[in-house]
């Protein structure tokens, strides 16, 4: 079989298991977890490759791959069907000499030279499966291709407090860095790597290859394959990006990207025409809004019965909030149900979640001391009984 | 048994011209998200037909537009697809008049199929059917064709093309056309099954002898001659007809009921439409809505009452609407104050208009139209 040359391969790191997640992804995939009303986090690395003119895509996975597989298919939601490129869901497999499953970002592309080397493409872009981004990636690609670099790594100035949960880097005035720090207890510089990189595909498979034989190597991106790359003198540069990005790891930042989309003029503008988001749609009627309920400063998504108040929050495809049913600054994830009186503030209701009658979730931050407080949390699936409250911080 | 099915996606355009102007009456948008035809088009493929033909006359091209490859209703198969049938020119005769003379565009389509079976219908029957235990029924019945029809409870200053008496056995022993519905008696829904050979057979042999319509010039009159037998498969389910604009307005409102729509959305016998990536609807602050049917992709600042909002709609701060069909793309400015229009796609609405029509006569705002 014969392939065409392609300019630029994505790879999707999409293997996270996502366990600061919890419930959400007890039988899931992190990148496959529900965002945003009708969205899942991968739709958003995807469309922005479909947006940006990337049409071969590899989704590297291996933890719950059931769902994520499913919901990527062929890949027509996003215009990825194509027979020369489109988009491929990236398991590990066992080879004549060994199986072995992805031991670090850096092993699953490794392991997958052999999907890449097929369409012999100029560069190839490494992207994460779980962060919230619009980004046009010819921009990178651009820059990358003027400076002549081996490597462009995406960077966000970040507060410097904040600087030492991230890779951190250095640049001189060209933008070319000259240092690389992964996660710095001191930090230099408020550059942040968002884990996105561009790499020459030849450099790519030379450094990958030896960080493979390396058996002291971690096989991990920020910590070995960078570092070594500078520390030959490669030239490595930093491309700015000052749009919204968000990781959503954690339950706190999962709800708080969720939030961000809300309001008049949003963080993330999720209804602008231009660069819009895909994502699989499954054939849900109308939304069904009934008298005397009450929507203010929410999205909903199409399939929906409100007959009960929603405020600040986020009601996904196919759910139903019953009569006097609250929702306060939530996010209600596909298919749950609130039932009559129920309650539901500053949490998250995951995905075919019942919350029977009466029940109280989650509560206001300004009722608790700091550290007692956080998003309460109803898992995908979970049944919440009749009058039972759940306290903010918990997860049920 | 295996079946295929044929849609005709013309035939009643001229009862609801102002809408059908731009589209066919198959295209014509309904239900918030959908274009008539889909209902049909998702209960042949919840049913397992695969293999239709679409009659079209004219104005299709909106048709094929929405349609594309079929795969938004799964129906982008290998050995079975949609096929779009245009008027088969034949010297001077390139457009039909009736139902039997379209069919007999379809008639290669339909001889070179190896089916048993053949699902005729109207594309503007909006109802969610299984048409597996329908053919079932067809072949126990033994009978030449099948009826798909809806029993009277009381009788209405309606005519309707098809009103059928059966005895208990739901054999046809009485047929009108074109008259008034009346109690115990079925009224027609415009779904036939056929046997496709015999079906074949009474093409090549009406169409020579200038016969055109379907009801009068073929099930009238052989039922009359005693030489086919006709039965009755009653359906029990929500049916909607829209066959003029005030029943496409009203039609369009009894949406509005969950009986209605639990009886046309079925969950696991859904109905497909053309996919199209809008974000979730935005309510802002201050946004008042009540028994409404709402689509995605829109942005809501005003008051919406007893209305049917389409995908991409946009109300404005201090609009108030009620009782409205408003179609994607609509645009209504600040402080205008609307009740019972129909808005065709794309139009605008100029801030602090006023428009009243009734609810006998909704105004209707043409497609693109600014007032």
């Amino acid at each position: 079989m014969r392939f065409q040359k392609k300019m630029c391969v994505a790879m999707i790191l999409a293997g996270g298991q996502g366990s600061r997640l919890t419930v959400l992804t007890e039988k899931t995939a992190k990148p496959a977890v529900p965002f945003g009303g009708k969205y899942r986090m991968i739709d958003f690395p995807l469309s922005n490759c479909v947006n940006s003119g990337i049409d071969t895509v590899g989704i590297l996975t291996q933890y719950q791959p059931l769902q994520l597989n499913e919901y990527i298919g062929h890949g027509r939601p996003w215009g990825l069907s194509s027979s020369n490129g489109g988009v491929h869901v990236l398991s590990p497999y066992s080879r004549s000499e060994s199986a072995e499953w992805y031991r670090g970002t850096a092993n699953a592309i490794y392991q997958n030279l052999p999907f890449m080397e097929r369409y012999n493409p100029d560069n190839v872009l490494i992207l994460s499966g779980d962060h919230i981004y619009k980004m046009n990636y010819s921009g990178i690609l651009s820059v990358h291709t003027a400076n002549n670099a081996d490597c462009t790594i995406a960077v966000l100035n970040v507060p410097i407090e904040e600087a030492s949960r991230f890779g951190i880097m250095t640049t001189d005035e060209t933008g070319r860095i000259t240092e690389f720090q992964e996660k710095p207890k001191n930090p230099t510089s408020t550059k942040a790597s968002m884990g996105i990189y561009v790499f020459r595909w030849e450099v790519l498979k030379k450094y990958l290859t030896e960080d493979n034989e390396d058996p002291t190597s971690s096989n991990d991106f920020g910590k070995n394959v960078i570092p070594s790359m500078l520390r030959d003198g490669l030239r490595l540069f930093a491309y700015e990006f000052s749009g919204y990005w968000r990781d959503v790891g954690t339950i706190a930042s999962l709800w708080q990207a969720n939030m961000d989309i809300l309001g008049e003029e949003p963080l993330l503008n999720i209804r602008e025409e231009r660069d819009r988001i895909y994502s699989r749609h499954y054939s849900h009627p109308c939304s069904y809004i009934e008298s005397g309920s009450e929507i203010v400063n929410s999205y909903i998504a199409e399939g929906s019965s409100i007959y009960g108040k929603v405020y600040n929050s986020i009601i996904s495809t196919g759910c139903t909030i019953e009569q006097g049913a609250e929702i306060h600054n939530s996010v209600v994830m596909p298919n749950a149900v609130i039932e009559r009186r129920s309650i539901v503030r500053y949490s998250i209701i995951g995905e075919d979640a019942v919350v029977h009658a009466n029940a109280r979730i989650g509560d206001n931050p300004e009722f608790y001391e700091k550290n007692k407080w956080d998003i309460a949390v109803v898992g995908s699936g979970k049944e919440v009984p009749q009058n039972k409250a759940i306290l903010p911080k918990e997860v049920y | 048994m295996k079946a295929m099915g044929i849609i005709f996606s013309n035939i009643y355009d001229s009862t609801l011209a102002e809408l059908t102007g731009v589209r066919t009456i198959a295209s014509l948008p309904f239900g918030g998200r959908y274009r008539q035809i889909d209902f049909v088009l998702s209960d042949m493929s919840n049913s397992g037909i695969y293999n239709i033909g679409i009659i079209t006359k004219y104005n299709y091209r909106s048709l094929m537009d929405h349609l594309g490859s079929c795969a938004d209703w799964d129906l982008n198969r290998k050995n079975e697809s949609v096929v779009i049938l245009p008027p088969f020119a034949e010297g001077d005769n390139s457009v039909y008049h009736g139902k039997l003379e379209a069919l007999h565009t379809a008639v290669h389509f339909l001889e070179r199929a190896d089916y048993d079976y053949v699902v005729v219908c109207d594309s503007t029957v909006l109802c969610n059917i299984d048409f597996r235990p329908v053919i079932a029924y067809h072949i126990r019945s033994g009978c030449d064709v099948t009826v798909i029809a809806k029993k009277e409870t009381k009788s209405s200053g309606k005519k309707r093309p098809l009103i059928l008496k059966t005895n208990r056995k739901h054999t046809v022993t009485d047929m009108m056309l074109d008259t008034a519905v009346r109690p115990e008696y079925y009224t027609g829904m415009g779904m036939f099954v056929f046997n496709r050979q015999q079906l074949v057979d009474t093409l090549n042999d009406t169409y020579p002898k200038g016969l055109t319509h379907l009801e009068k010039d073929y099930l009238q009159r052989r039922f009359n001659d005693g030489s086919i037998k006709i039965s009755v498969y009653p359906f029990t389910g929500v049916v909607l007809q829209n066959q003029d604009v005030l029943s496409y307005y009203k039609n369009s409102l009894r949406l509005l009921e969950k009986d209605v729509r639990d009886g046309l959305f079925n969950p696991d016998f859904p109905i497909y439409t053309k996919i199209r990536d809008e974000a979730p609807t935005y309510y802002c602050e201050g946004s008042e809505i009540n028994d409404c049917l709402i689509a995605d992709g829109c942005t809501l600042y005003g008051s919406v009452k007893k209305s049917i909002l389409f995908r991409d709609v946009f109300v404005d701060k201090g609009a108030r609407i009620e009782s409205c069909v408003v179609m994607q793309g609509t645009r209504i400015g600040k402080g205008a104050n609307i009740r019972h229009v129909i808005f065709d796609k794309d139009a605008t609405v100029r801030d602090g208009t006023v428009l009243i029509g009734s609810p006998e006569h909704p105004i209707i705002i043409q497609k693109g139209e600014t007032v």
